[in-house]
């Protein structure tokens, strides 16, 4: 970032970092309060031009060379401001994470980018799948990304240095590896090499125990986590070129076997060792970048969760500020229908309902005479409301107010900050948060009694109750609705949310947390393709199919698993690689584009088994004159590609029965749907 | 490594994968160009990855205010949280993403001289500019700071040189015995020593009485004293003074260059009437903007001039001019009474002309004849052009084009006129109206 060194320039930023000093540090101050665990973060000051190359070098300040970043560059100079806000943030996934602030902020914008990026820093340091890059070790040597970026940048760079490479095939290699890096196994702990005459490395032994923890539905659990899977990530073996298991880590197998096409020969010849090494590089920022591909909605939603608990309730904004920062956020969230920032912020908050709520209820239920029946009837819970209201002395805290505190339970206040608070070493009237402990902020900002959320209590359902109501025993340990307040445990909804926060994944957070409740309020709805109209339309409304739908597009990144199932296919080290169908099919003009990427990489013929849907033209005629959906047919398919030509045949049904996938169905059309 | 590197990488890429110039001006999107920067699609496939069928796929989207109905058509999809950000566009034959090759005209004018096997050399006009050269002339007044006082020393010297001679050999030589100082003076004479009579009868009474006779004769003189060169006098003595004189005072003064600009200024003549369509409009466009940019890089100052006509003339805008449609109907000659007068304020003296017409064919009965080719002969240009478009082949009435080459004929170098019917032709056209300017155009 030093490449306008120019006093001017340098005191400027020197000076804006001067302010935003304290706000960096009473935001980790805060964070740390409200039970948060960042990495350490580097804030760096930038400007415009400095956020353009950064945004277009995918937030790092080294990456290879390429003539791609350069592209990017040049469109986001032309594109003007990015996304329409200019408080655009970027934070590296890394230890120490490395945030950027561009200098033209106004400081409200700052100070919600600082504890924005506390949080992601946080979900990056205690995420389990963030864990899989580095092997769960998450000492600052063990990830530091930014120096694993530069050390490939600088590896390819003297490549494109040595004369008898030319740089432009450097960077076709590159794309070519592009191409195939989702297709990797995401769910495996990385390991630089494939060793492929041993098992693979051992995987974190409770990682079974832990799947069963998440309490997936089956079908998830088909979908990533079936037996198979776990099973083969314990003793997975794979002999030569012909893996016993169909493997997912495509780039990891045409490492290891594969051959670059030699044109002038006209054959597939040993690949270079810069190839070699650039395909081991690619896959492992594939596999660095895997995690916040896994966890977007997750992230995001957590870090603007926090954001608004920093900036909003704890008034980490100066009033001046607030009106500036509300702006800034409104528009962040309201930016298109499924954005994953609002997305995942509304999951979060219904995490912390939901655990709050429940909390409440078993109170509740477990007071004499009150039942799953009749808690409705008996128990009045605008009362209820009240009664959870935070206590004045907690509510406002002021100079003044200070003595009020000696009333509230021990657990909420901190006492020494509170020693310190009376002798006016702390500016209670900017930080009044420094006088309470994580139990005292949790009760100050309980979720169940905030504006937003006030109608949550009421709005459980009978079913809900009953759930609730039926498991419980001992249930009539309170004489009164007074009693079994007093022993709620107000904490309950944040101690979960920093549970979710470690073992989720984006898929696994929907499948758990995507209720009928939260899809039916939020108007969700799945859309299918019709074939008879040639457009989309509104197909379901049903929780259950909005949640299938949704999942498809967090699943194995949202895109089809391809694995390969032979590496010496027609007994000819021709690669074969398999569609597991889920029901979904390939898009087949980018199949076809990718094979021959992968040709290039394998050195001999690629091929493709997969299943695709096939409409009779008279059928589709026959359908729109009648207004309904023709009728697909399911029809087994090899892609070939030899270097030269692409063929596509039809082969017998049991040749792909065993990728067709008979306990999924991601189709949402209703049977009557066009009527 | 670094950005700037990715940057002139990603130009290099530009440049090889930009569409081909002569496929661009005849079907490209020349809207994405301005008059002094021409963007030519660039070809970026974004990389193909295993995906599913966006159709089979289908997706989820939120209502507004409660959920539509099902069946109800939701339009173009939503997009969707698992989307890459921004990444869209197929792979493949199709495209990918929008990148564009940026030209500026000198360049556009360079690559189009190598793909058509175009030569036009622009005329450098005179009388632009005087500019001060290096000081090399010389007159004989001056300042005193121009003097050129290197120039007086070796005058000076010179001077010196020719008038200086061997004061000592003559002054031995007055010492011969019996010899007077007019056989002394011949003798000098004989030599071409610069000497006076005067100077010799001085030297001849000052020499003392007892070294008279000291020599028998000149060839004892000669053969016993040296003689000394004037050369190798002064390296002797050095220049005790050089004599300076007015005449040979010279002042320098700068030398005046004329350079020659090469402006250009270029006259666009749209036919604007009821019959010019759509079609023609188009191919028009695509004639007009690719020799606008062409002149304007092969030109140091290219100026523009846009005149509209049906049955009168108008001048307008460039933005406009390729949009404007009206219902009058067609007289040629008042764009030429309106070019004339406009081009009065770039006198042919000053600059290169040209003066392009397109339209198609039609005019009113007798103007071509009794009015256009006059005015076209009275105003002189480098280039005069017709730009017949006709996309449905020949219209009765049109035979604009037809009278200007049988009065022209087809191998007249300052008139031209072409043919486009269709975008496969307008590359032809551009050759063949750059291609005609001659060489003797004055």
């Amino acid at each position: 970032m030093s490449k306008r060194n120019s006093n001017a320039d340098r005191f400027r930023k020197q000076a804006i970092a001067g302010e935003l000093e304290e706000p960096v540090s009473e935001a980790r101050n805060l964070a740390e309060k409200l039970g948060l665990e960042p990495y350490p973060v580097k804030y760096w000051i930038i400007d415009y031009d400095e956020m353009n190359e950064l945004i277009a070098y995918g937030g790092f300040q080294s990456r290879y060379p390429h003539w791609r970043w350069g592209m990017q560059y040049d469109k986001q100079q032309k594109q003007g401001q990015y996304g329409g806000g200019k408080a655009f943030e970027i934070v590296n996934n890394d230890n120490p994470a490395h945030a950027f602030l561009q200098e033209s902020n106004t400081v409200a914008d700052q100070k919600a980018v600082i504890t924005h990026v506390e949080a992601h820093s946080d979900f990056f340091a205690n995420n389990d799948w963030f864990g899989m890059f580095t092997g769960g070790r998450a000492d600052e040597d063990q990830v530091n990304a930014a120096a694993m970026l530069e050390r490939h940048a600088r590896a390819i760079d003297e490549y494109m240095a040595d004369p008898d490479i030319d740089r432009a095939e450097v960077e076709k290699w590159i794309d070519h590896c592009l191409s195939l890096e989702d297709n990797i196994d995401q769910h495996q702990v990385f390991t630089r090499r494939l060793d492929v005459d041993q098992p693979a490395a051992e995987i974190d032994e409770d990682l079974a125990e832990k799947l069963d923890e998440l309490d997936l539905s089956d079908e998830i659990k088909g979908e990533v986590f079936d037996a198979e899977w776990v099973e083969k990530l314990e003793d997975e073996e794979i002999t030569g070129s012909v893996p016993e298991e169909p493997q997912k880590d495509l780039l990891a197998f045409v490492r290891e076997h594969g051959k670059q096409y030699d044109e002038a020969a006209g054959r597939g010849v040993e690949m270079e060792e810069w190839q070699r090494d650039i395909l081991d590089m690619m896959r492992a920022e594939a596999y660095y970048f895997a995690a916040q591909k896994m966890t977007k909605v997750m992230n995001e939603g957590w870090a603007a969760y926090w954001e608004s608990t920093m900036m909003t309730d704890e008034a980490f904004a100066g009033d001046d500020e607030f009106l500036n920062y509300a702006d800034h956020m409104a528009k962040v969230l309201a930016s298109g229908g499924l954005n994953p920032y609002s997305l995942g912020m509304e999951l979060w908050e219904y995490v912390e309902n939901t655990t709050n709520r429940q909390e409440v209820l078993e109170a509740l239920l477990r007071v004499e005479g009150v039942s799953w029946r009749n808690l409705t009837d008996v128990v009045d819970v605008d009362d209820v409301l009240e009664r959870l209201e935070p206590p004045e002395a907690i509510e406002n805290i002021t100079p003044d107010t200070l003595e009020q505190l000696e009333a509230v339970p021990d657990e909420w206040v901190d006492r020494e900050a509170l020693e310190r608070a009376r002798e006016g070493e702390i500016d209670l009237e900017k930080y009044p948060w420094k006088v309470l402990t994580y139990e005292g902020l949790a009760r100050r900002h309980y979720s169940l009694v905030k504006r937003q959320h006030r109608g949550f209590l009421k709005r459980v359902s009978q079913n809900d109750l009953e759930r609730i109501g039926r498991y419980l025993f001992d249930d009539a340990r309170y004489d009164s609705v007074d009693e079994a307040l007093e022993n709620i445990d107000y904490a309950a909804g944040w101690d979960r949310l920093f549970d979710v926060r470690e073992s989720h994944n984006d898929v696994t957070f929907l499948d758990e947390f995507l209720t009928q409740e939260f899809i039916t309020e939020n108007n969700y709805f799945t859309y299918e393709h019709s074939q008879a109209t040639g457009q989309f339309h509104v197909a379901s409304d049903a929780a259950e199919d909005v949640k299938k739908k949704l999942l498809l597009q967090f699943t194995n990144f949202g895109k089809p698993t391809i694995a390969v199932y032979d590496g010496n296919y027609n007994n000819a080290n021709e690669l074969l690689l398999g569609h597991q169908y889920n029901g979904v099919m390939l898009d087949l003009g980018q199949a076809r584009e990718t094979l021959k990427r992968i040709f290039e990489l394998w050195g001999r013929p690629v091929n493709l088994l997969t299943i695709v849907k096939e409409v009779d033209e008279h059928d589709i005629e026959v359908a729109k004159r009648r207004n309904r959906e023709p009728d697909a047919e399911e029809q087994g398919k090899l892609l070939r590609y030899d270097g030269q030509t692409m063929t596509t045949e039809d082969v017998p049904w049991e040749e792909v029965d065993h990728l067709a996938a008979d306990d999924v169905d991601y189709d949402t059309k209703p049977d009557e749907w066009l009527a | 490594m670094g950005l700037r590197d990715d940057l002139e990488r990603f130009r290099e890429v530009g440049e090889e994968r930009r569409e081909d110039l002569a496929d661009f001006i005849q079907y490209g999107d020349l809207a994405g160009s301005g008059p002094g920067e021409i963007n030519i699609p660039v070809k970026i496939v974004s990389l193909p990855e295993f995906e599913y069928d966006r159709r089979d796929q289908g997706g989820v989207g939120q209502g507004e205010d409660g959920t539509p109905d099902a069946g109800q058509p939701v339009g173009q999809p939503q997009p969707q949280p698992g989307d890459d950000d921004g990444e869209d566009g197929e792979p493949g034959e199709e495209g990918g993403d929008h990148e564009y090759y940026e030209m500026d005209p000198e360049e556009f004018a360079e690559e189009l001289d190598e793909e058509l096997g175009l030569d036009l050399d622009p005329k450098g006009k005179k009388v632009v500019e005087e500019k001060e050269g290096p000081f090399t002339d010389l007159t004989r007044t001056g300042p005193n700071s121009t003097l050129d006082f290197e120039r007086m020393f070796k005058e000076g010297l010179k001077r010196k040189l020719a008038m200086d001679f061997d004061e000592e050999f003559l002054r031995e030589l007055c010492k011969v015995e019996g010899i007077s100082p007019r056989e002394v003076f011949e003798w000098a004479r004989g030599e071409n020593l610069p000497v006076s009579m005067a100077w010799i009868e001085e030297a001849y009474s000052d020499v003392p009485d007892d070294e008279r006779g000291k020599w028998a004769s000149i060839e004892a003189v000669e053969d016993n004293v040296e003689r000394e060169s004037v050369q190798q006098k002064i390296r002797r003595e050095g220049i005790q003074h050089v004599p300076f004189r007015r005449e040979d005072e010279r002042y320098r003064h700068p030398e005046i260059i004329e350079e020659k600009e090469k402006n250009v200024v270029v006259v666009n003549i749209r036919d604007v009437s009821g019959s010019m369509r759509e079609k023609k409009r188009e191919l028009v466009e695509r004639t007009f903007t690719p020799l606008d940019w062409y002149l304007q890089g092969k030109y140091d100052n290219a100026e523009f001039v846009y005149i509209a006509h049906d049955a009168d003339a108008w001048a307008v805008e460039r933005d406009e001019f390729f949009g404007i449609r009206s219902g009058g109907g067609t007289k040629i000659s008042s764009a030429y009474e309106l070019a004339q007068q406009l081009l009065e304020e770039y006198p042919w003296s000053d600059w290169n002309r040209y003066v392009f017409a397109a339209g198609d064919s039609e005019n009113s009965s007798n103007d071509t004849e009794e009015r256009v080719i006059p005015l076209m002969e009275e105003i002189p240009a480098n280039l005069h052009a017709y730009v017949e478009t006709q996309p449905s082949g020949n219209a009765i009435n049109a035979t604009h084009a037809e009278e200007l080459e049988r009065h022209f004929g087809t191998d007249a170098d300052d008139v031209a006129v072409a043919y486009v019917n269709d975008q496969s032709d307008v590359t032809d056209a551009i050759y063949d109206i750059l291609s005609t300017e001659g060489e003797a155009d004055e």
